[in-house]
């Protein structure tokens, strides 16, 4: 009987062990399959190399170095105490910061974890010949992002760093991790998508210490395409050493395709300072009063001054309200109600194309106030001002042109008289970036033929096909006679830019005498264009607070004597 | 009848040796911290533990039933000579050195008391009187003695500290003080007693008990530690599948996310790679044995047969049950063996003995 009961009993616990071995095994099953794949299955990623960025006769602008790093791997590692004594040593670091690097760094025993970047050649091979010692301990090599012109072409180029949280969130769905190296800025950033490595990947099988056991997959990283620049290294050379220490931007650009041979903004930065993975000392250049990170050439917006004269003259010409020979007489100011609006001095009568070599300041109050502002606006916005050049780098500003309508809505609610003179010789709140008067400049020379100004001419070896030219609605009877009175400005003997007269160059342009602010020097501007029998360039020298505009036109004359040594002129 | 039972227990038996050497050779092929030497040791045991049991089913059993008490009193001796100087391994004084051998005194305890149970009961009749003074004599005679018989080894095996062969210890005890027929109420006081000493242990317990028997109640406390294995096992069991992953390709297995598989879960590599039909036939056949070791019981002239073979069911389900719950995460890993697949000479060979018990009775019932 108690057998029976015994019988029983242990029917039932096999019954019931083997019922839940079922629910485990085949209702669970699944559920616990993916764990386990999960447990033993790791996916590693290898980031593909950058593609490289040359001029545009190749000379290398950005390139990757090898380097040599010390790589630990947690999982193997053994006497970690005499591991960091001796990398202490031999690297001649504080043991305590390589270790904090490790700690901060290692996120599974499988993963490499680099402890110290860029080590020399020599330290290298003491910690090959010491590595059976320390078990986890690699020199690896790896590509560096390196930049051998340093500060010459910093805007331009930009600069790789690590991705930043919220560019992944923005990203991810573009073959970004967060381990991916991005491009900042400059051609680095606008052209990332085709710089950037495609990433490979290894799927390892992991052992329980997380030990590689085997690699069950391997998709090789394809090196990012290399880009190829319109910019002449000669030129972008000459460039930063004519600015120097002064603060301003060159822009040199082909007449008839926009390809910008060089563009310089200063102060400059060096790059390389951002690729090392651990820096501390990247913050120097974001504290700089100076704003060296800022691209001026195209981010930068200033007053253009007498420049914004020629943008006048044409709406004046093109809506029929004066002809060319039309003479106004300058005697040193134009007076509006009680205020005087001044000129340089005395100029007396005065056609437009003297008027456009002498920059006459009484000549334009009087076309300003025929055409109104709401003309003027509008000639500015057809010559491409207000609005982005959509050259091919990014963060480029619009600028700004006031107007009535605007006022409305902002401050003073009223505009003045006094407004509409100002707005005729580019003072007061008329703002654009250098970039912005270099394509105006070529839209002129080039009988309104507008083009898209551009810094990249191909990549992987194809040729970036150029969005076709627009025509811009001018015709050549109001067009020839400002290309005259911008020739005058520096063929003319009382020409405000005559220093500029070089024998053998055709050039013409304008200057401009920017006000920037009560007490302070103004910007200087000079932008024109310049031929000779091999090539047609449009250019700006811009200073900013660099005084009168002769200063500009100093610096311009220096630029066009070392392009026609450089036999580029 | 006992030809065709003996048949049965031969095959179940050398279906699970069979099953064990394989599940063996899978968890120490490429195993860094165990070598296949395990293996061969075992194949050794398995070809000597056969040969054991061919005599062991031929031998007079009444000689065991003479030589019970003298086992029981020899074994008590080993268990303090283990406590005295016994070698320390994982934690615990569990092993006896005798020469080159080294054993597990508390493995061949299960047997001895048995044995020794087997022979106090098959002399005397439960009581059935209502008098007081035989009451008293009763529940003296019929529960306090036999309790103490073995709270002793209980005792020492618990200070080894062995908390899991002590528990069992205590479950064949209550299956035979059962069979023998002990009245219900007696019974139920006892276990009530029993329920109520918990506490009591609970503070003889060691640190690493105590952890386990909390880990058990919920393995994420300690996901790292002790709960380790528990999920590691879980999951090799329930990845397996219907059919498994196939021999020697158990990822939790052969890539040591289980440890102690070629042990105490080494049922974790069965389930891992044979899958549902590996483990129900696994199951099956003990569950065969069982049965079987129940039908020789109960056909039983021989009172000591039959508590002797209740006692061998008991102790062989007891410790099935609680290791493949063990390994399912349904009981606290306690360190039982799988019978006769978990690697370890001292277990296999204490049950390759009583297997060779339940030939010899399955046998021998026609002599009455």
């Amino acid at each position: 009987m108690r057998i029976k009961i015994l019988r029983v009993i242990i029917i039932g616990l096999f019954v019931l062990v083997a019922f839940y071995l079922g629910y485990l095994q085949l209702i669970r099953g699944p559920y616990f399959y993916s764990l386990s794949k999960n447990n033993h299955i790791r996916v590693v990623s290898l980031e593909g190399q950058r593609g490289r960025i040359l001029d545009r006769y190749g000379a290398l602008l950005a390139d990757n170095r090898k380097v040599f790093e010390v790589v630990v791997i947690p999982g193997e590692l053994k006497d970690r105490e005499g591991l960091f004594d001796f990398l202490s040593q031999t690297l001649q670091v504080e043991k305590e910061k390589l270790l904090e690097t490790y700690n901060q760094k290692m996120y599974a025993s499988f993963a490499p974890v680099v402890v110290r970047e860029d080590i020399t050649r020599t330290q290298a091979i003491v910690i090959e010949e010491n590595k059976f010692r320390f078990p986890g301990l690699l020199v690896q090599e790896d590509y560096r992002r390196f930049y051998p012109y340093k500060d010459t072409a910093a805007h331009l180029l930009g600069y790789v760093g690590k991705i930043s949280r919220s560019k992944i969130e923005e990203l991810k769905n573009y073959g970004y991790n967060p381990q991916s190296v991005i491009g900042y800025s400059g051609v680095e950033e606008f052209y990332d998508r085709y710089l950037k490595g495609e990433e490979g990947g290894m799927q390892i099988e992991i052992n329980s210490r997380g030990e590689q056991v085997r690699l069950l997959g391997l998709k090789e990283p394809v090196k990012g395409q290399d880009v190829t620049l319109t910019i002449d290294l000669r030129i972008q050379q000459a460039l930063t050493e004519l600015l120097g220490n002064q603060r301003g931007v060159i822009i040199v650009m082909t007449l008839d395709s926009g390809e910008i041979l060089g563009v310089a903004s200063s102060p400059s930065y060096d790059p390389n300072i951002f690729v090392p993975k651990t820096n501390l000392s990247t913050s120097l250049p974001f504290s700089d009063s100076g704003s060296p990170l800022l691209n001026r050439a195209i981010s930068g917006q200033y007053p253009p001054g007498s420049i914004f004269k020629i943008s006048v003259a044409l709406c004046a010409l093109k809506e029929g309200r004066i002809n060319p020979h039309r003479t106004f007489h300058c005697n040193g100011y134009y007076k509006l109600g009680e205020r005087e609006f001044r000129c340089t001095h005395a100029h007396g009568d005065q056609d437009l194309i003297q008027a456009i070599a002498h920059s006459c300041n009484v000549y334009f109050y009087h076309l300003g106030l025929m055409v109104g502002p709401e003309l003027m606006e509008k000639y500015a916005r057809l010559l491409g001002l207000g609005a982005l050049s959509s050259v091919d780098l990014p963060y480029e500003a619009r600028g700004s042109i006031p107007n009535p309508r605007d006022r409305k809505i902002g401050y003073p609610k009223t505009w003045y008289q006094g407004d509409t003179l100002n707005l005729s010789i580019g003072q007061g709140e008329m703002l654009t970036t250098p970039l912005q008067l270099v394509q105006m400049m070529a839209t002129l020379a080039q009988n309104g033929k507008r083009v898209r100004p551009h810094v990249v001419k191909s990549i992987g070896g194809l040729e970036v096909s150029q969005s076709p030219y627009q025509m811009i609605s001018v015709d050549q009877k109001s067009l020839r006679p400002l290309q005259q009175g911008l020739e005058a400005v520096v063929s003319d003997d009382s020409g405000t830019g005559h220093v500029l007269a070089i024998p053998g160059l055709l050039t013409a342009g304008k200057t401009g005498t920017a006000q920037a602010g009560e007490g302070r020097s103004p910007h200087a501007w000079f932008v024109g264009y310049s031929s000779s029998g091999k090539n047609r360039i449009a250019f700006v020298v811009f200073l900013e607070h660099g005084g009168a505009s002769q200063n500009a036109c100093r610096v311009a004359r220096d630029l066009l004597m070392r392009l026609k040594e450089k036999d580029i002129l | 009848m006992h030809r065709h039972l003996q048949k049965i227990i031969w095959s179940a038996v050398l279906m699970i040796m069979g099953i064990g050497l394989l599940a063996l050779y899978s968890a120490t092929y490429g195993n860094v911290r165990v070598t296949q030497e395990v293996f061969y040791d075992q194949s050794l045991c398995a070809l000597v533990g056969v040969g054991l049991m061919f005599i062991l089913s031929r031998v007079d059993y009444r000689k065991f039933f003479d030589a019970a008490y003298i086992f029981y009193g020899l074994n008590v001796l080993l268990l303090l000579g283990v406590l005295a100087a016994g070698r320390y391994a994982m934690g615990a004084k569990r092993w006896m050195e005798l020469g080159a051998f080294s054993f597990q005194p508390s493995e061949l305890m299960k047997l001895a008391l048995i044995l020794a149970l087997g022979r106090y009961f098959s002399n005397r009749r439960p009581s059935l009187s209502f008098n007081l003074r035989s009451r008293v004599g009763v529940v003296w005679g019929d529960l306090v003695c036999p309790f103490l018989m073995a709270a002793l080894p209980m005792a020492l095996v618990f200070k080894q500290p062995d908390l899991g062969t002590a528990f069992l210890i205590f479950g064949v005890f209550l299956v035979i003080l059962f069979a023998s027929g002990l009245e219900y109420r007696y019974l139920v006081w006892f276990m009530i007693l029993c329920v109520s000493a918990v506490p009591v242990i609970w503070y003889f317990l060691k640190g690493y008990q105590k952890m386990r028997l909390l880990v058990f109640l919920n393995p994420n406390i300690d996901p790292l530690g002790a709960g380790y294995t528990i999920i590691q096992s879980k999951i090799a069991v329930g990845s397996g599948g219907l059919f498994g992953k196939g021999w020697l390709a158990g990822t939790q297995n052969q890539l040591n996310f289980l440890p102690e598989r070629h042990t105490d879960f080494i049922f974790s590599v069965i389930g891992e790679e044979w899958g549902l039909v590996g483990t129900i036939v696994t199951i099956g056949c003990f569950f065969i044995l069982a049965h079987s070791g129940l039908n020789i019981a109960q056909n039983q002239k021989d009172r000591f047969g039959m508590l002797v073979t209740a006692g061998i069911v008991a102790i062989l389900t007891l410790q099935v049950v609680v290791n493949v719950g063990m390994v399912m995460g349904l009981f606290p890993v306690v360190g039982i063996t799988l019978p006769l697949i978990s690697y370890g000479r001292s277990s296999f060979m204490v049950f390759v003995l009583m297997v060779g018990f339940l030939l010899n009775l399955s046998k021998r019932r026609t002599v009455f």
